[in-house]
């Protein structure tokens, strides 16, 4: 996958069923991104976090899932890897017909960064 | 129109816009080429999507861009993506590919702006969406 030991890297996944998983990632502050975004002021990428969380609900559902759309993302608060150097993503997908719903939520015990809510194959 | 690099703030690895090819009102247009060294290059040779989205972001990024410039700023503004909304992905864009993206600018209050993008690759829609641009400082 993309991002995962480049962009994030998961310490410890909870499984809560076979629809509902959290993983507990570490943000790396070392990924190249930082060098353009932005130099002097490393930000975490929204899309990032989104191709994140793609990939944890791939982890989830045991294929490599594609993004077919996005109902709503919010970006709630400016994640950067020294204001979370780790997080939680939280994932719920349904199955219908070959589509996944996903629903996920990044944050930490201080906040939330990010909630999507989306339709993948 | 002029070099990107004076109108967003992003860096290699992650600069996902070549060229502002034209801006007038509240319409630009600009274009990427995906290149081997595209940042959400994937292994089978297409960019993952949310690259359709930071491109997209970063379309919008260069329109604020210039029309700050005009305005008489010297640096390109730092904008952030505070909500995506009704994505729609047609398919992965794939190297080699040239796409080219109309950002329509809606009002800004309280510093966010409402954008809509819609990005082709010749005449094929590649992607659709919505977005909330926030810039930092306003």
């Amino acid at each position: 996958m993309l991002l995962e030991n480049k962009y994030y890297k998961v310490l410890r996944a909870r499984k809560d069923s076979e629809e509902k998983a959290v993983y507990h990632i570490a943000i790396l502050p070392d990924c190249s991104v930082y060098e353009g975004h932005f130099p002097g002021n490393p930000v975490c990428p929204g899309v990032c976090n989104i191709q994140t969380i793609k990939e944890c609900t791939s982890l989830l559902v045991g294929k490599e899932l594609r993004i077919l759309s996005i109902k709503q993302c919010l970006l709630t608060a400016i994640a950067t890897p020294m204001v979370c150097p780790e997080v939680d993503v939280e994932v719920e997908v349904s199955e219908s017909g070959g589509k996944y719903s996903i629903i996920a939520i990044i944050s930490d015990e201080k906040r939330q960064y990010m909630t999507f809510k989306g339709e993948g194959v | 129109m002029t070099d990107i690099k004076n109108l967003i703030p992003q860096r290699s690895p992650i600069m996902m816009v070549d060229e502002l090819l034209e801006a007038h009102d509240d319409i630009a247009r600009t274009s990427l080429n995906i290149r081997d060294d595209n940042f959400f290059l994937e292994s089978d040779g297409a960019i993952a999507e949310p690259g359709v989205i930071e491109h997209i972001a970063q379309s919008a990024s260069a329109f604020a861009g210039y029309n700050a410039m005009q305005a008489g700023a010297t640096e390109p503004p730092v904008g952030y993506i505070g909500e995506v909304k009704r994505f729609r992905l047609n398919r992965r864009p794939v190297k080699g590919e040239t796409l080219v993206t109309t950002i329509t600018m809606g009002p800004t209050v309280n510093g966010v702006t409402i954008i809509t993008g819609e990005t082709v690759s010749g005449e094929e829609t590649i992607a659709t969406t919505q977005m909330k641009i926030y810039v930092a400082g306003e």
